[in-house]
């Protein structure tokens, strides 16, 4: 706790190589090997990566590849078998339990690929959960929440549970529970997967105006194109490996060339 | 916008258990189960202390009642018929609940035939030691040794009393020789107190099997509890890894299950221990009569048992506990979030 503490504090103090400290999230040759039993499975094998305050980037690449791997690592969701992550310039390895849970709560909004929304709760429950474990209380927390629901077009569901909603409210519900604590990062598993264009749409704008209204970064694993447009850089993954860094207008093209084979 | 990590501080203990309780509600099926398995044990517990009540007070009062009994048909013996005798009785110093109880049975016997010296009871006239003597043909001798004269010369002058019984073993009177013949109520010797000896170890005894059937039954509880508790971690792994990847510390986790298991634990005890109870004043009610048992149960005792019962229920379900929330807040978010349970 001491040790990173005063390890923020040197980097806020500015004794840190200069510029870096525009990188909110810096990756640095991050490997994870799951080993279960005599099989490995080397799900990320030397990832770099830094990502700007307030940048919009997308990962690409096939099933497998280690998106969701690489979201956990740089969540603090689990730990890299080696290598670095550094979130404000802190490597999240030195954080103790009780800052590695206000990192969580406070600092990033998950995303997931599969909702994970808590079955037994409501709604308004799922989305305030968060605020709870932030402290604000009750109150305040429904306000909130309601407010947020209402913004991704789910404020009359409030109270239903997850089992009654389409895969696509429950993914509403997972963006609104993601916003909850006003998140500095927000990274996002595939948040359109189970949305039809409009609402897709409506979630990538949503997304943009977070970045360009409040500073928020935005990390998005994705195969949706429309996505892609609104991206400041375009990240592809294979095999555990970042293969390519591109800009949407290079991908433009690729895709007009692609479209007219 | 913050740029520094700061610290999860606890959740207030308040919101801790209105996540419990409303998990309890809403897995309502599986919470009844694990209930179920505290009232199981802790009925069994209660049914055994209740049991032990009332057995103490409705043997207590049976055995009182027989020994009034062998004194009536003491005085009766040695009275005959009772036509015109007068039985007098003297009581010294501490009087036992028997010997007022048997006093009590002379009097509705017929308040004109008894008069007893130092006793104030209702229907009974105090009187001295001259005027009890008067008439008498029977004098029968109450209360502890201590406080008995030495001598019986002074009760039993003008009486026609031969025999005098006295409830009270050892007690030698000078000047015997002379006057009436002095026996022992025989309930009261050093065989009765042999005999209750002998019987407070076999209690003893069967104190101790019996302490032992419910400590194996209560241990029972805890793991039918602890395995309840168990699998309902495995159904939650994911729930509670998103709990984590939320800001939840892994001490609230712990947290949320130890309430969710003392407030099960309570649930059940409190049930268990009524039902417990109330099914073995039934049962003792059909053997001994429902009188007899309510009459003479002492409630304070049951009050008490009830709630040690219940806080031993609660702490059994915390016990069982403490392993499943260990498994389930040391899970690491993301290996929980892979669960497809
Ligand atoms: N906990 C784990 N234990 C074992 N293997 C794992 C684990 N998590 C991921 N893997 C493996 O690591 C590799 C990368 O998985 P990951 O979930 O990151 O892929 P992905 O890019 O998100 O794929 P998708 O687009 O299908 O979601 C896969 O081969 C997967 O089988
Ligand atoms: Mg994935």
């Amino acid at each position: 706790m001491t040790a990173s503490h005063s390890q923020t504090e040197a980097l806020f103090r500015g004794e840190t190589e200069a510029g870096k400290l525009d990188h909110v999230i810096r990756a640095v040759d991050v490997h994870k090997v799951f080993r279960m039993g005599d099989s490995e499975t080397r799900a990320l094998a030397g990832v770099s990566l830094d990502v700007r305050r307030g940048e919009y980037l997308s990962i690409m690449g096939p099933s497998g590849s280690g998106k969701s791997t690489f979201f956990n690592m740089v969540g603090g969701l689990d730990k890299p078998t080696s290598g670095k992550v550094y979130i404000d310039q802190v490597d999240i390895a030195q954080l103790d339990p009780y800052e590695l849970a206000w990192l969580r709560c406070r600092k990033v909004g998950y995303i997931f690929q599969t909702f994970n929304l808590i079955q037994v709760m409501s709604c308004i429950e799922n989305v305030t959960l968060p605020m709870a474990f932030a402290g604000m209380d009750s109150e305040e927390a429904r306000d909130k929440g309601l407010d947020i629901l209402q913004r991704v077009g789910l404020g009359d569901r409030a109270l239903h549970k997850p089992a009654e909603m389409s895969g696509g409210q429950q993914q509403r519900v997972a963006i609104a529970r993601a916003l909850a604590n006003s998140p500095d990062i927000l990274l996002a598993d595939e948040p359109t997967g189970n949305l039809d264009l409009k609402t897709g749409e409506e979630i990538i704008n949503l997304f943009s105006r977070l970045r360009d209204e409040l500073g928020v970064t935005v990390i998005t694993a994705t195969h949706d194109l429309k996505m892609l447009k609104t991206s400041d850089r375009i990240v592809w993954i294979e095999d555990g490996l970042i293969t390519r860094v591109s800009t949407p207008e290079e991908m433009q093209i690729e895709i007009g060339e692609v479209g007219g084979h | 916008m913050n740029q520094s990590i700061g610290t999860q501080r606890t959740l207030p203990l308040r919101r801790a258990v209105h996540i419990a309780v409303s998990g309890i509600r809403i897995r309502i099926g599986r919470s009844l189960v694990t209930v179920s398995g505290v009232v199981l044990g802790i009925a069994f517990l209660m049914s055994n202390l209740t049991g032990q009540i009332v057995k103490t007070a409705v043997s207590s009062e049976r055995d009182a009642r027989h020994k009034v009994d062998l004194m009536m048909s003491l005085v009766s013996a040695e009275m005959g018929p009772a036509g015109g005798r007068t039985l007098a009785v003297a009581a010294f110093g501490q009087v036992s609940d028997v010997e007022r109880a048997f006093l009590a049975r002379v009097v509705a016997a017929g308040p004109a035939a008894f008069r007893a010296l130092g006793v104030a009871m209702q229907g009974l006239t105090p009187v001295t030691a001259d005027a009890l003597g008067d008439g008498a043909s029977l004098l029968f001798v109450i209360g502890d040794a201590a406080s008995a004269p030495a001598s019986i010369g002074d009760l039993t002058r003008g009486m026609s009393a031969r025999v005098v019984l006295d409830t009270v073993a050892g007690r030698a009177y000078a000047g015997g020789a002379a006057g009436p013949e002095v026996r022992r109520a025989p309930f009261f010797g050093q065989e009765a107190e042999q005999q209750e000896a002998e019987m407070a170890a076999a209690a003893r005894q069967e104190r101790f099997r019996i302490t032992w059937i419910i400590a194996v039954s209560l241990m029972v509880t805890v793991v039918t509890v602890a395995n309840a508790l168990l699998m309902s971690v495995t159904e939650r792994f994911r729930e509670i890894g998103t709990m984590k990847c939320l800001g939840a510390l892994s001490s609230f986790i712990r947290t949320l299950f130890l309430i969710e298991s003392a407030l099960i634990g309570m649930a059940g005890s409190v049930l268990g221990a009524i039902t417990g109870a109330a099914f073995t004043l039934v049962i003792y009610g059909f053997t001994y009569r429902f009188g007899t048992v309510f009459g003479s149960t002492n409630y304070g005792w049951l009050l008490l048992a009830g709630g040690g019962a219940v806080v031993c229920g609660t702490l059994m379900a915390m016990a069982a506990a403490i392993y499943p929330a260990r498994v389930a807040s040391r899970m690491v978010p993301a290996d929980a979030l892979r669960s497809t349970v």
